[in-house]
């Protein structure tokens, strides 16, 4: 009798501190499209950073850049009773019916790059279209007006590197319509991939003056690409992103740009919302509140405003 | 009791064990919604996975699956951006073009007797270049993901009471199966065909349509599979799917179908699915790191594929002790 009331006791206290615990512990999820590429671990140590000293537990988990498995790890996310969730959508449409239900059981859900259908918390993103519209410009006053562009694109479907096309074929169109874009490929955001697509730009066209790549990995492919053509110094090279080693190559002279935006600055900007929502601090409103971080075109004259602890 | 018996009990047994560790690790395990939605996630690639049993029975295989859901998947969504249909009406059409291609990659494994690997990575491809080539485009060409708002198609996605809809489908669909592959005489024709390809020939049964419907089968269930997909996730992509082979892949083989044909059924397909989503759903509530997750994945596979070559081996040696004994026992009497 007196073991059975002393294992009801101990069951007992362990519950109440097991649920004390939950009680004060916030939890966060984050969830990118991929754990495995420099711009998601830098939007991770950017949250890390902000989420350190508080009373916040946080989990990041890995898409595999498969919309399914992000849907179901949304899934995971909301059954294990997470407070707020960072979600990098791998496709709008395909992560609005998670987001629904999400924000569905109170939980903010703070969105990055890649806004959703349907309104939740807020969405803190570069200014995809914008910065490809920067993009283009700078290529176009370098190539004085005239000259032959190639793309290297995103995937189908991915709304970040499509609205980074549709920004930079916008300002081609409108202020150098003397420059022809002579080729557009799938790079699938990956290095290998890009090399590939830019050995063929260089063969079919012997006159290719510039490529833009939708995220940098893929310029620095294209650069790869042209360097072992012989052609590095007659092609300008564009990317986007501006992760560290992008910039390192334009120091060089090897990649001639980039869209460079601030992603510690951005994770950490995620973080802070999702911590100001769970403070109470701001609350939900009807529509979606879009947080632009400003894009930068950095070049090798402008790449040394970049200090180095912003980079990425 | 026979070898596969003792085998899936012990993997029961396994699956049992693993659940209740996870509870005491993590107590959102338990709940409701949680189990509901690994159900449901097991649905989607169980209902693949039954078809593609029926294919290693045959000692075939079929690569195309991940890429009919894909085509299914965007056929479906150009019938609601382009046209008023009912949802009644299209989804027959979406899981008949299933069909259709599993009849295309049968009618050239028998007709030419091309492998079925080489057959299906050819239709793999293609198909997954068509899923691109008939999405629905935005006004300047890029491909644009529909979200879908088509009430009826939506339904498909919810559930009766907790339990979602596509688990009820898979539950009838697996009981249907089974009972066609135990108690018909086509079902035995699988297995037949699956065993000795020529011996089924010259006993009189026509290996090619046995064939061809179990390609044509395996095409259904994947259309199936995608429509469900579609409907939980509101939306289609010309990606769906591709890539999924692997989860299917392992579900039927943790479930005890080998890659050798005659041997197989549904109920151990069944378990391993379950089997594969609770290790997969188990693994998110633990907190492991990202990388950490697909090794363990992989790890549990082949600890599990291992112990059943190792059984089945330990088994046939039991077997052959205890007929020994039976033989000499029977000599000695003899004499």
């Amino acid at each position: 009798m007196a073991t059975k009331k002393w294992i009801a006791t101990a069951l007992a206290v362990c519950g109440l501190a097991c649920g004390v615990a939950q009680a004060q512990t916030m939890k966060i999820g984050y969830l990118p499209s991929t754990v495995g590429q420099a711009l998601t671990q830098a939007w991770k140590t950017g949250i890390e950073n902000t989420l350190k000293g508080q009373n916040v537990s946080f989990q990041a988990l890995d898409a595999q850049m498969k919309a399914e498995i992000q849907v179901t790890m949304m899934d995971d996310f909301i059954n294990q009773g997470y407070n707020a969730i960072i979600l990098q959508p791998i496709d709008a449409a395909a992560l609005t019916a998670s987001v629904k239900k999400a924000e569905g059981k109170g939980i903010p859900v703070i969105t990055l790059n890649t806004d959703t259908k349907l309104p939740h918390a807020a969405c803190v993103t570069m200014d995809d279209e914008g910065a490809g519209y920067l993009v283009g410009e700078q290529i176009g006053k370098a190539l004085s007006g005239k000259g032959n562009v190639a793309i290297i694109q995103s995937p189908p479907g991915a709304q970040a590197g499509v609205e980074r096309e549709k920004g930079f074929r916008a300002a081609m169109a409108k202020l150098f319509p003397e420059i022809k874009i002579v080729g557009a490929q799938n790079g699938q955001w990956n290095k290998d991939k890009a090399i590939e697509i830019m050995n063929s730009f260089l063969q079919v066209n012997k006159d290719l003056d510039a490529v833009f790549a939708v995220n940098d990995n893929m310029a620095e492919g294209a650069m790869i690409a042209a360097e072992s053509a012989g052609r590095l110094n007659k092609v300008k090279i564009w990317g986007f992103n501006g992760q560290k080693s992008t910039l390192t190559l334009i120091e060089q002279g090897k990649i001639t740009g980039t869209a460079y935006t601030n992603a510690y600055n951005q994770g950490a900007t995620a973080a802070k919302y999702a911590l100001d929502m769970l403070s109470g601090a701001k609350k939900k409103g009807d529509k979606t509140e879009i947080v632009t971080v400003p894009p930068f075109a950095a070049t090798k004259d402008t790449v040394a405003q970049i200090k180095p602890e912003e980079r990425w | 009791m026979s070898v596969s018996a003792i085998r899936r009990l012990i993997l029961t047994g396994l699956l049992v064990a693993i659940g209740i560790a996870l509870s005491f690790a993590n107590p959102t395990f338990l709940s409701l919604d949680n189990l509901m939605t690994l159900l449901q996630d097991a649905s989607l690639t169980g209902i693949v996975a039954i078809g593609f049993t029926l294919i290693l029975i045959t000692a075939g295989i079929d690569m195309s699956i991940g890429a009919v859901i894909a085509i299914t998947s965007m056929i479906c969504v150009n019938f609601i951006s382009y046209t008023q249909l009912p949802a009644y009406v299209y989804i027959p059409v979406a899981l008949a073009f299933g069909c259709a291609i599993g009849w295309v990659n049968g009618f050239f494994i028998t007709h030419f007797k091309l492998p079925e690997f080489i057959v299906t990575l050819a239709t793999r491809g293609i198909l997954a270049g068509l899923a691109l080539i008939v999405a629905v485009k935005d006004d300047q060409g890029f491909v644009k993901n529909v979200f879908i708002e088509d009430e009826l198609f939506l339904s498909l996605g919810e559930t009766i009471g907790p339990v979602y809809i596509v688990t009820i489908v898979f539950v009838l669909l697996a009981a249907a199966t089974q009972f066609f592959l135990k108690r018909t005489r086509a079902g035995t024709n699988v297995y037949a065909t699956g065993a000795n390809p020529t011996a089924a020939r010259l006993s009189g049964i026509n290996t090619d349509r046995t064939l061809i419907g179990v390609y044509m089968f395996s095409g259904f269930c994947a259309a199936l599979a995608s429509i469900f997909l579609a409907a939980r996730m509101m939306t289609a992509m010309p990606e769906f799917g591709i890539g999924s082979e692997m989860d299917v892949i392992a579900s039927v083989v943790i479930g005890g179908t080998p890659f050798t044909g005659g041997i197989g059924d549904i109920w151990g397909t069944v378990i391993g699915t379950l089997f594969l989503a609770l290790v997969k759903n188990g693994i998110l509530k633990l907190g492991l790191s990202p990388y950490i997750q697909p090794i363990v994945i992989g790890g549990i596979i082949i600890v599990v594929v291992v112990v059943d070559v190792w059984y089945k081996a330990f088994a046939e040696k039991k077997a052959a002790q205890a007929a020994r004994r039976k033989a000499m026992q029977g000599k000695e009497a003899g004499a």
